[in-house]
Parts: structure tokens; C-alpha cells; sequence
């Protein structure tokens, strides 16, 4: 409790808390939730529930910032909000001629309050890392049409955003200061500062728009991983930037007229170049030539068009050859609308579409050709296009491509941003002196895509959602009605509809939503504590995901896989809170709402950003918070945990009967064959009706046929006990991550903990933050343990020698003993919920755990298969698996199911 | 028959529209939207100097063959490519494919081949064979324009002029130091060839925001008859009406952080976008200039980037686009001038509509033919539009 000690007030929730039953707390834990969604701020996003704590590995870091917000009169707000005064306007806007954008942010409540204790165990001190002056919390992206601006001050109004949102109201009761400013950028930056001063009374400061374009883009580039994508021929492509690289690059930003930048660094930019042919052009034309009466209906009309009904191809020239011998096929235009002035047709003559398509390609095309002469004058290899006329349409970003690419013959590269309309609202963000994100890494971000997301692409459509019942209805209500968004609809694969080449749009089909193919925008969550996890060999390179879901077979598999798993998986949700109406209710909303997710993926895979397995399966246990599902296999975990635990001495005392080589062997063999209990497993959810957990464990374990489909267990044998005579010395530090609670936990890992405590080696139990799925988390491996501790000497020195039998010994403090015997057994939570691990963003605990460790153990399907399975470390590192999916056995190790993993790679 | 025939002939031919003497020799420059014919008939009747110096220079030795004397007179006819059979039927009454290409030695019954270039020599080849029976010799369209360029820049005096607010001032250009130029070529679309000398040259570059685009949706939103109606209207518009300019959106203040006026065109047709106007509220003369500056202005600065790319002085602009037209040119030479920084300066060419047809007229390997083009044209010279205009 020497952690708590610093901060009397918490230790006071906290050891209040810790008198209640696990069960009890959680159902507390809910009760709080709720109320916090109420007075906490009014999102769309998820409260508490999409929070990710960082918390030492106790579970009651949680309860204790659940208390404080229920409470937060009597809290001490420099505590909590130490900066409060500094940061009140956390909102930026660009109000262009058609789009405001807002950016703002929110704060994580807890951010100040941390747990020092693991790190003061494991003996690191934070040493002169910064003290936190970036504040967690979220970054919102919204977008209002201009023309509806009151929506758009409304939204402001009630999120109080111009008052800095909520926090400000709980902290003071002051009205809007006469001084409140808010930074915003963009031509209605001038033009409706009277507008915002006299609804909202704030004062709206005037950033150069420039200024901010670089601005945001800088951060973008820097603190977002693939943040860019290249887009050719309808495929889109993530690509991960090296910030060491990323400079001197060219940003075009394609407005009404179309800029050119050459950014050079921070705040150092020039302008370039332009034209004076860009997005106005095309409207203005456009509606000229075809009467729409809104660009994106312009833009959709040209998803239908043919442009060579006016567009006078080489090949009308040449009579259908190509003119090869310069480099043009019969399909490139030679001149834009040349067509229409051989024909005797007048303008009625000729379709919108046609029209439409022509002009988009004609802007596009020169935009992409001048972009390139002005990098291939500057020696620039990437060209960022950005602003409003881009805006995700697939066709514009590939007329853009396609040009860059056949002018620089394929040297030079168009590249796009997914959050390329937020650009110049982000910068006018950054030009607040004090949001604290300068220093902001990568790691610390990350995204989240909530409910509203498939539908709204970013956008708002209607009220701000507030409580969880608003949002539940939202969803009944949208999917009945279904009218002012379509419901996305699964369409053909992208890339397929293509008539090949660059002739057609890809992206074309009559029933694709024109803003089909935009990607969505989430929430940025802020984590400052977040880390890459220091024992990564090259975290450049590091890719967690093993399957990449571009592959659409790949996609389809898992959507199905997903799908059909679905309905299991709310029937336990709904259980795990007693099959209230309420909870059937939030089951149904979390269905939906999931399967929109699904849907909107299978539409456009590239819609979140650059989607692997592990960042779906996230999502789903993301959605399953959202909708307060705080753990849905609660229960069915206890019960597997209580009858593992009762099974544990007999094994116990069957390992300690048997020589120290057999051992490692059945200790190993026991991990894989306790591997196979997983609820994320669908052939395992079936073994599940055929036997008790022990008789299944038993079998399993009987079955272990060495060699394995991969097997480098004697490599990993030689390592621990060496040949002969030689005795290697055991590792110093070793990081076990845990998969599955149950006989996957208990019967597996930790026995194998055991024996390398037994041998001297630290353990460090390293489990999820939040619960996903079946799998073990950090809250609740301390009560395990200790329950084994109970049977087991070794276990029970060495929990309290790593402090984890506090809670459970409180009495036997008096006897806890600094220089204990044994090497110490600690838990730490790894920052994430879900069942896969990206290991570039962990939490501080593990990163400091890491430092002194030099073996890694990872367990499981999801942490050492799913991701990680190519993953290369600074230390041994020794994978586990049992594979319980025939497509991934036969893709990853060309074996089948129920096929085991056990790869060792030794540090060279 | 709606189409202008313009030639240069010796003096008192007082007939330009029946060829009198023998058709000798027809190139044809086949375009998206034009056809360019040049033919060359010859007549015996030369009885001034002219035709004597002209049959002088033509007996001069060319390697060890000695071409036979040609006298007469060079034409120059246009016809819209929508109007090939207009094309095909001025030819057949002329008989101009007879006089074609006829080799000493040839037959009569050889099938008659003519020199053509320009994507229609390829497009049209089996209309000729059938309706006049002749077969088209497909030359190269870039090794024509930079042939007819070339011989042009280098044989006429005078014949590059540069224009700014309504100046020309003709530019003498020594020939050695010709070389390396950039070509712009704005037909229906524009081609850009940087030359490096006789038949060295490469297409570094064009756009297809050309010629055509500008009559195209000039004719869409105008309901112009004709390519030179809309230009017409665009010298009686105002662009500012349509156009979004820096001023419009910096409240008439320039953004000079970033070198930019109040009357830089932010935007083309940007204004049409906030209006609540339609089409028919806007005047065509407005449209056609927003139209013709939104064309230059891009041409020019395309031009220049590929110079500056190639380390280019020298920037030609030729096609039909041009036309001698002194708005167009005038907002190319501007549009040059705003991106260079008045480091380059953008040239004409006074003969620029037929550097094609020339380049294929010279393809028939004839140095004869040259000699006397340049003396035909440079004692006749053509003013801005020679031909008559369609």
C-alpha cells in the first residue's frame, strides 16, 4: 500500500473498495459507469466504459476514479485538474465555405492520479521522464455543413465546449468569460465571428490558414501511424512514415483554388506553387454545366458518368490505336471536353454524369500534373493531397494518383491522409500555446470508432447523444428507419469492379454511397502513459498483425467467423448481467451496432484506417464497453477459475514427482494442452459440452504428440538446463503474457511460473487491463494467485516477495520481510482490452517491468499467433500456442487444427 | 461550302481557289478538330523575279540528285475534321491526290500516296483509300511540328515574336543558339516537345486542357457557333464575375504573406459555386473569358514548370488554340511571366497553324520543296491568320 499512502484521499476510496467482494465491486463498478455517463460529458463517444486505465496492476484504480467522479464535490480538484485553469478552450474550428470542422478535446479524468507502486517494486523511478504534462484524453473530430451552422453551435453549446467542456462546469460556476477565445481558421473565421459572440459569447482568434494546414498535417504525419495511404486503381495503402524521413514534403491542398506547400519542419513551410483550377472550379463548372445542387451530389452524379462521351480520348484521335510511341494509351485523354465541340449536340444533350465525370477528371488530373512538376522541381518524393475537393472519393484520389504516377513514371508518390478535411482545425488546435501535444508520440494514440461511426463517416447528423439510452435508441431508431443515412450495404470486394487499368472508377456502382469509400474518423484517445514496449528489436518495423484483413478472402473469413459468433457472444453479455430486459436491450443495440461495424469494414476494409485481425477484435470488445458490457464471460471465467484452482495441488505435486527435464516438458505440453480453453474458439466452445474442464485438460494434455507443428523445445530445453555438466544461469527477469482465465491460467501458466521461480527468475504475469473475451485480466490474476498461493510454498513466497498477497494476507503484514527468500511474482497490466497485444503500445508498468526482463513468454492464439507470431525481441523470446482455427493453422505453420506452436528464438 | 482556303501564291494569281497548274504535292495534318491541308501546284507562266529566283534556288544540287525545277504557288487550306467529306470532296474536285507524290519513274496505275500526319492520318486512312483511292503516309506528328518548327525559326526572319498587354515585339533569334527550346503545341490538347535540334527532340510533357477543352466547354456553356465567336465574346468579358479571386476571399485585401494579389484568380468559376445563380444568369462573354484565362493561365504555367524543369529559355507556343488571338496570348505570356517571375518570357510563332502540315509537306524528303517554301513564305509573308478561318 506504499503507493496509496501518497494520496490519503484515494487510499481511502481504495481500501473501501478493496473490502468487497470481486463480484460485488464489478456490479458497483457498473452502477458508477452509468452515473458517470449522465454527468459525464455528453458524447457520442463511450464514458468510461472505452477508457483504457492505466492503473498499476490493481484492480482498484478503476473503482477509485469510478468514486471520484461520482463524488467529485468533495474532491480535490488540484489534484485532478491541475492545469484546469490553463487549458479551459480545448476547441479549434475551420470554417470553410461548405464544412466547419471542429476539433476538440476532452480530458481522461484520472490522468493525475497514478500508482506508483509496481514501478517502485520493480525499482524504477520515473527518472526525468516528463511528469505528465500532456493531459490524456480524447481528441473528437465532428463535421457540420456550413449551411446548418446553428447545428453546429448548438453542439458547441451543449458539450459546453466553449467553456472547455466539462470539466470546466463541474470545476466552476463562473459564466462564459467575456475573454473566451477559441481558435479557428478558415475564410468564416471572419466571417461569422459576430455569429459565435453573440450565440455563444467567445471571440473567435483568427489563425493564418496556412499556418494551420502545415500545422495539422505535421501532426498528423507525426503522432499517427499509417495516418497515409497511397490509392491507386481503387486499392488503397497504408503507409508508415518514418518521422526522420518525413521531411522536406509537399502538401497540396485542394480548396476552392489548390495550394502548394513545401513543409520543411515545424512551422517551416513555403507556398510553392497553386492553381487556380481546383475544387471551386469543379463546383462552379459543375453546376453550370449540370444544375446539382451541392457539391457531393455533383460528385456522386460523376460515380455514374462516362467521360468519353466528351472527353476526346487519343484513341478518337488515333482511331482506337494508341499513340505508343509517346507513351499514350488509346484511353488518355488528349482533350478534356474535346468531344463536345465535334458533335452537334447542345448542352441538354449530354448527361450530368458524363459531364460531371469529365470535369473531375480534367481538375483532378491537372492538379495531380502540377503537384508533380513542382515536387520533381524541389526534389520531393511525397506529395500529401489534402482539403475539401479530395474528401475520400475514390475516383479524384485515383485521377490524382494516376497522374502523379505517369508523369514521374512511377518515382513519385500521391499520398493522402484519412483526416485530411481536420487539417487545418487540428492546426488551429496546436496553435493553443498550452494543449501539450507537441511532444506527442505515436504510441500514445489510440483510435476508437464508436456506434455512430459506420453510419456518420465522421459526420453529425442529429443531436449530440448523451446517456447510453439515447444512443441505444438512436440505433433502434436508425436501423428501422434507415432513411437519411443509408445503411451500409455490403457491397462487391473493391478493386474487383474495375474494368482493369485506370479507365473506369473502381469505385463506381450505382448503389455506393458517393462518400463510400471516405474512411471514417474516430476518436482519438490520448494515453500519455502508453509506451512501445522497450524490448521490441526494431519497433519500426514492428507490424503486430500476423493476418492483414486487406486481403478481402481474408476479411470475408473473419466477418463470417465474427458473424456467426455474434449471437453467442450476447447471449453471455446478457447473461453476465442477469438477462434483464435492460441488458437484452443493450444487447440487441450492441448487435446492431457491431454489425455495422462489420458491414461498413466488408464495404471499404480501408474505412478505419489500416485494419489487421487484432485491431478488429478490439473493436468488438470496444463495442461490447460501449454499450456497458463490462465483462461478459464474468461469470463463466469465476467458474472455471474455482475448478482449476481445486485441481492445482493434485498437478502440483504430480510435477514436483518427476525429474527436472520431464518436467519442463510436461510444463510446456501443459500449457499448450490448457491452451485449448478459449470462448473465442468456436471448435472450442464445442469441447466444451463433451467433458468437465479436468477430463478436457487431461485428454488434451494426453493427445501432446511431440514434435509439434512447430517445435523448438529442445533449443528452449538446452537454454534452461543445458548439456551435461554445463548449467546455464537461469534468466533474471521473465515475461509471462496470459491468455485465457481457467485451466488456460491456472494449469497452464502458472506452474510454468512456478518452476522459473523456482529456478530464480523473476516473474512478471503480464495481463490484459480490461477484459476481452475469456481472457485473464490484471484485476483479477491477484486473487488467483493468491488462491494457489494457498497449496503452493514457492507461489506463496514469491507473491508476497512481489506484493501481491497485500490485499489477501493484510494481517500477515507485520511478517512481510524485505529481503524475502524468494525471487518476487508480480502482475502488471499490459494497457489493452483486447485478445490480441500491439506491443508498440503498452503501458508504463509493463515498459518499466520490460527493462530488466530477459525472457518473454507470450501464450496464446491472440498474443502469439494472431499478432506478434513475426515479432522479433531483444531478448529470448518463447511463443505458445495451440492453433483452434483450421484456415489460420493451415495459412500460418501449413498444419491443422489443434496443431501446437512452440517457438523459441533465442536472443543472438 | 463552308470553309476558307488561304494560299500564297506568286503575284497576280488572281484565282487562289482553282489551282490553275499541275497539283503536285498535298501533306494533310488531320487533327481532332482541324484538318490542315498544304499542297503546292505549279504553273508555267513565271515572268517576274519571284518565280525566277524561286526556279534558281531550285536547281541547286542536293547530294547526287538533282530534283526537277518546281515554280508555282503554296496552299494552305483548313476544314473541320467534322466535315472530312467537305475535306475529301475539295480534294477529288481539285484533284490534288493525282498530283501527289509522283515519282519519275512511277507508274500512273501505282497507287498515289500522300503524306499525312496528326491522329486523323491514322483514323481516316481507310476513308481516303476508298473515297479517293490514295493511301495516306502516316508521319510522325511530333517529327512534323518540330520539323515545321524548325524550319520556320531557322529559315524565316522574324517569326518569333513575344506579346505582353497588347505589345508583339519580334525577337531575333540567332541560329546557333536555337537550341535547346521547349514546344508547346495547343491543339485540341497540347503537347510540349523539348527540341534539341533537327528531328532531336521528346514530348517531355502536355495536357489535356487544351484547344479543345476551351472551345468544348466554351460551346456548352456559351452556345457559341464557332471557336472564334467564343473567342469574340471572351474579349468583350469580365472573368471577375465568375472568378474567385484572392480579394474575394481576403475581404479585397491581398494575401502578400504568400505573394498573392486581390486580382489573382484564386479559383476559376469559384464564384459560380456560392451564386445562386444559374447558367442562364450569367453573360456568355463573362464565361468565355473566365474560360480562356482558366486554359492559358494553366498552360502557361505548365509550360513553364517543364522548362524550368529542362533549364529552358526559349518557350514556343504554337497550335490552333493561339491562333494569333491576342487575349489568349497575352494571358499565356502572363501566366509565364507570374510563375517565372519574369524570368522566362513566352514566345509565338507568327506561322504557328500549319507547323504540321508543313513538317509533313517537308517529309517528302525534298530539299527543293523547302528552299522554295521559305522563299514563298518569306516574300510573302502571312499575317496572323492566312488561311481563311473557318
Amino acid at each position: 500500500m506504499a503507493g496509496l499512502t501518497e494520496d490519503p484521499e484515494l487510499g481511502i476510496n481504495d481500501i473501501k473498495e478493496e473490502t468487497e467482494r470481486n463480484n460485488k465491486r464489478i456490479d458497483k463498478k457498473v452502477g458508477v459507469v452509468a452515473e458517470e455517463s449522465v454527468q459525464g460529458e455528453r458524447e457520442m463517444a463511450p464514458p468510461a466504459g472505452g477508457l483504457i486505465h492505466r492503473s498499476g496492476s490493481r484492480p482498484q484504480l478503476d473503482l477509485s476514479k469510478a468514486a471520484i467522479q461520482g463524488n467529485f464535490e468533495e474532491r480535490n480538484p488540484t489534484i485532478l485538474l491541475p492545469n484546469q485553469s490553463d487549458d479551459i478552450s480545448h476547441l479549434a474550428l475551420d470554417i470553410g465555405g461548405s464544412l466547419i470542422k471542429l476539433v476538440y478535446f476532452s480530458r481522461h479524468e484520472d490522468q493525475s492520479i497514478r500508482k506508483k507502486t509496481v514501478k517502485e517494486r520493480l525499482g524504477i523511478s520515473n527518472g526525468n521522464r516528463r511528469s505528465y504534462p500532456i493531459l490524456g484524453g480524447r481528441l473528437h473530430f465532428v463535421k457540420f455543413e456550413t449551411s446548418k451552422i446553428n447545428d453546429c453551435l448548438d453542439f458547441i453549446y451543449s458539450k459546453q465546449l466553449h467553456r472547455g467542456g466539462m470539466d470546466a462546469r463541474w470545476h466552476s460556476e463562473l459564466p462564459a468569460n467575456e475573454n473566451t477565445v477559441i481558435k479557428a481558421t478558415g475564410g468564416g473565421a471572419y466571417k461569422f465571428a459576430d455569429l459565435f459572440k453573440e450565440r455563444l459569447g467567445v471571440s473567435l482568434d483568427k489563425e493564418d490558414e496556412m499556418n494551420c494546414l502545415v500545422a495539422g498535417a505535421n501532426f498528423l504525419l507525426k503522432a499517427i501511424r499509417h495516418e497515409a495511404f497511397t490509392h491507386m486503381e481503387g486499392h488503397k495503402e497504408f503507409v508508415q512514415i518514418d518521422h526522420n524521413e518525413l521531411f522536406p514534403y509537399l502538401l497540396v491542398n485542394v480548396g476552392s483554388g489548390v495550394s502548394m506547400i513545401k513543409v520543411d519542419g515545424d512551422g517551416k513551410f513555403q507556398r510553392v506553387s497553386g492553381t487556380n483550377v481546383g475544387g471551386g472550379t469543379y463546383w462552379g463548372l459543375g453546376r453550370l454545366l449540370t444544375k446539382c445542387k451541392s457539391f457531393d451530389d455533383l460528385l456522386e452524379l460523376s460515380q455514374r458518368g462516362n467521360n468519353r462521351t466528351i472527353d476526346m480520348l487519343v484513341g478518337d484521335i488515333y482511331g482506337g490505336m494508341d499513340y505508343s510511341k509517346i507513351g499514350l494509351s488509346a484511353s488518355t485523354i488528349a482533350s478534356s471536353f474535346g468531344k463536345a465541340i465535334s458533335d452537334n449536340k447542345e448542352l441538354e444533350d449530354y448527361r450530368p454524369e458524363d459531364i460531371s465525370l469529365s470535369l473531375l477528371r480534367m481538375i483532378s488530373y491537372n492538379i495531380g500534373q502540377i503537384s508533380y512538376l513542382n515536387a520533381l522541381l524541389f526534389g520531393i518524393k511525397r506529395i500529401f493531397f489534402g482539403g475539401f475537393f479530395i474528401r475520400g472519393h475514390a475516383y479524384t484520389m485515383d485521377t490524382i494518383s494516376f497522374a502523379v504516377h505517369f508523369w514521374s513514371k512511377g518515382e513519385a508518390q500521391a499520398m493522402f491522409l484519412r483526416h485530411e478535411g481536420f487539417l487545418g482545425a487540428l492546426g488551429a488546435f496546436m496553435s493553443y500555446e498550452k494543449h501539450g501535444l507537441d511532444d506527442l508520440m505515436a504510441h500514445q494514440l489510440v483510435e476508437r470508432f464508436p456506434m455512430g461511426a459506420p453510419y456518420t463517416g465522421g459526420k453529425i447528423h442529429g443531436p449530440p447523444l448523451g446517456d447510453l439510452n439515447e444512443k441505444i435508441s438512436w440505433m433502434e431508431k436508425f436501423l428501422q428507419k434507415g432513411t437519411e443515412i443509408t445503411a451500409p450495404v455490403p457491397m462487391a470486394p473493391p478493386g474487383t469492379t474495375g474494368l482493369g487499368g485506370f479507365e473506369v472508377p473502381s469505385s463506381k456502382g450505382g448503389t455506393l454511397r458517393s462518400d463510400a469509400s471516405a474512411l471514417n474518423v474516430g476518436v482519438l484517445h490520448l494515453v500519455p502513459s502508453l509506451e512501445v514496449f522497450p524490448l521490441l528489436a526494431d519497433p519500426k518495423t514492428y507490424e503486430p498483425n500476423t493476418i492483414d484483413l486487406s486481403d478481402h478472402s481474408e476479411f470475408e473469413y473473419w466477418f463470417t467467423v465474427l458473424s456467426e459468433h455474434l449471437q453467442d457472444l450476447v447471449d453471455k453479455a446478457v447473461a453476465s448481467e442477469g438477462g434483464t430486459d435492460d441488458a437484452k436491450r443493450r444487447g440487441d443495440a450492441f448487435a446492431r451496432a457491431f454489425s455495422a461495424h462489420l458491414a461498413r469494414l466488408l464495404e471499404e476494409p480501408a474505412a478505419y484506417g489500416k485494419l489487421g485481425l487484432a485491431n478488429l477484435l478490439e473493436l468488438r470488445e470496444e463495442c461490447l464497453r460501449e454499450f456497458q458490457f463490462v465483462d461478459a464471460y464474468r461469470s463463466i471465467k469465476q467458474r472455471e477459475n474455482e475448478a482449476s484452482l481445486a485441481v492445482l495441488p493434485d498437478l502440483l505435486i504430480e510435477l514436483d514427482s518427476m525429474s527436472e527435464e520431464t518436467r519442463l516438458l510436461t510444463l510446456i505440453e501443459g500449457v499448450l494442452a490448457a491452451n485449448i480453453f478459449d470462448w473465442g474458439a468456436r471448435a472450442c466452445v464445442d469441447l466444451y459440452h463433451k467433458g468437465t474442464i479436468i477430463e478436457i485438460y487431461r485428454m488434451s494434455r494426453n493427445k501432446m504428440q511431440r514434435p509439434w507443428r512447430v517445435d523448438d523445445f529442445d533449443v528452449f530445453k538446452e537454454r534452461m538446463l543445458g548439456s551435461g555438466d554445463k548449467k546455464p544461469p537461469p534468466h533474471r527477469r521473465a515475461l509471462l503474457f496470459v491468455d485465457n482465465a481457467g485451466a488456460d491460467v491456472v494449469l497452464g501458466m502458472l506452474p510454468l511460473a512456478r518452476e522459473l521461480l523456482r529456478r530464480g527468475t523473476e516473474v512478471v504475469l503480464v495481463a490484459n487491463s480490461l477484459p476481452a473475451l475469456n481472457d485473464v485480466t490484471a484485476m483479477e490474476l491477484p486473487e488467483i494467485v493468491a488462491e494457489a498461493a494457498k497449496h503452493c510454498d514457492i507461489l506463496r513466497r514469491a507473491a508476497e516477495a512481489g506484493g501481491l498477497l497485500v490485499d489477501a494476507m493484510i494481517n500477515t503484514l507485520d511478517g512481510y520481510k524485505e529481503n524475502s527468500s524468494s525471487v518476487p511474482l508480480m502482475v502488471v497490466e499490459n494497457g489493452c482490452g483486447s485478445p490480441c497485444i500491439d506491443l508498440r503500445q503498452v503501458s508504463s508498468e509493463l515498459a518499466a517491468a520490460a527493462k530488466d526482463a530477459d525472457l518473454i513468454i507470450l501464450e496464446g492464439m491472440g498474443r502469439a499467433l494472431h499478432t506478434n507470431f513475426n515479432g522479433r525481441f531483444k531478448c529470448d523470446a518463447l511463443k505458445l500456442a495451440m492453433v483452434k482455427n483450421q484456415r489460420l493453422a493451415e495459412k500460418l505453420i501449413n498444419g491443422n487444427i489443434y496443431d501446437c506452436v512452440c517457438r523459441y528464438e533465442p536472443l543472438r | 461550302m463552308d470553309l476558307g482556303v488561304g494560299e500564297v501564291g506568286t503575284p497576280g494569281n488572281s484565282k487562289p481557289h482553282q489551282p490553275s497548274g499541275q497539283i503536285s504535292h498535298l501533306a494533310l495534318d488531320i487533327g481532332g478538330s482541324l484538318i490542315k491541308l498544304v499542297y503546292f501546284s505549279t504553273y508555267d507562266d513565271v515572268d517576274d523575279e519571284t518565280g525566277r529566283s524561286a526556279t534558281e534556288s531550285l536547281s541547286v544540287y542536293n547530294g547526287n540528285k538533282k530534283y526537277p525545277a518546281l515554280k508555282g504557288r503554296l496552299h494552305f487550306a483548313k476544314f473541320e475534321t467534322t466535315k472530312i467529306n467537305d475535306c475529301l470532296e475539295f480534294i477529288q474536285k481539285n484533284q490534288l491526290h493525282l498530283g501527289g507524290c509522283q515519282h519519275l519513274q512511277s507508274s500512273p496505275i501505282d497507287k498515289t500516296v500522300i503524306k499525312a500526319t496528326g491522329g486523323g492520318a491514322y483514323k481516316y486512312a481507310d476513308l481516303f483509300e476508298e473515297k479517293l483511292g490514295i493511301c495516306l503516309d502516316k508521319e510522325d506528328e511530333m517529327d512534323c511540328l518540330v520539323a515545321g518548327a524548325n524550319f520556320l525559326l531557322k529559315g524565316i526572319h522574324q517569326e518569333a515574336f513575344t506579346y505582353m498587354d497588347g505589345q508583339k515585339e519580334f525577337v531575333q533569334i540567332d541560329h546557333n543558339d536555337l537550341y535547346p527550346y521547349l514546344l508547346v503545341n495547343i491543339g485540341s490538347g497540347v503537347s510540349m516537345l523539348k527540341v534539341d535540334g533537327d528531328g532531336k527532340f521528346e514530348r517531355v510533357s502536355g495536357t489535356n486542357v487544351g484547344g479543345g477543352t476551351f472551345w468544348g466547354l466554351g460551346r456548352l456553356l456559351t452556345n457559341s457557333k464557332s471557336f472564334d465567336e467564343l473567342l469574340e465574346l471572351s474579349h468583350k468579358g469580365n472573368n471577375r464575375v465568375i472568378d474567385m479571386l484572392v480579394g474575394d476571399i481576403y475581404g479585397g485585401m491581398d494575401y502578400s504573406k504568400i505573394g498573392l494579389s486581390s486580382t489573382t484568380i484564386a479559383s476559376s468559376f469559384g464564384k459560380a459555386i456560392s451564386d445562386s445563380k444559374e447558367l442562364a444568369d450569367y453573360r456568355p462573354e463573362d464565361i468565355a473569358r473566365s474560360l480562356l484565362r482558366m486554359i492559358s493561365n494553366n498552360i502557361g504555367q505548365i509550360s513553364y514548370l517543364n522548362a524550368l524543369r529542362f533549364g529552358l529559355k526559349r518557350i514556343f507556343f504554337g497550335g490552333f488554340f493561339i491562333r494569333g488571338h491576342a487575349y489568349t496570348m497575352d494571358t499565356i505570356a502572363v501566366a509565364v511571366h507570374f510563375w517565372s517571375k519574369g524570368e522566362a518570357k513566352a514566345m509565338f510563332l507568327r506561322h504557328e497553324g500549319f507547323l504540321g502540315a508543313s513538317g509533313a509537306f517537308r517529309s517528302y524528303g525534298k530539299r527543293g520543296l523547302d528552299d522554295l517554301m521559305l522563299q514563298l513564305i518569306q516574300q510573302f509573308p502571312f499575317t496572323a491568320s492566312p488561311a481563311g478561318d473557318i
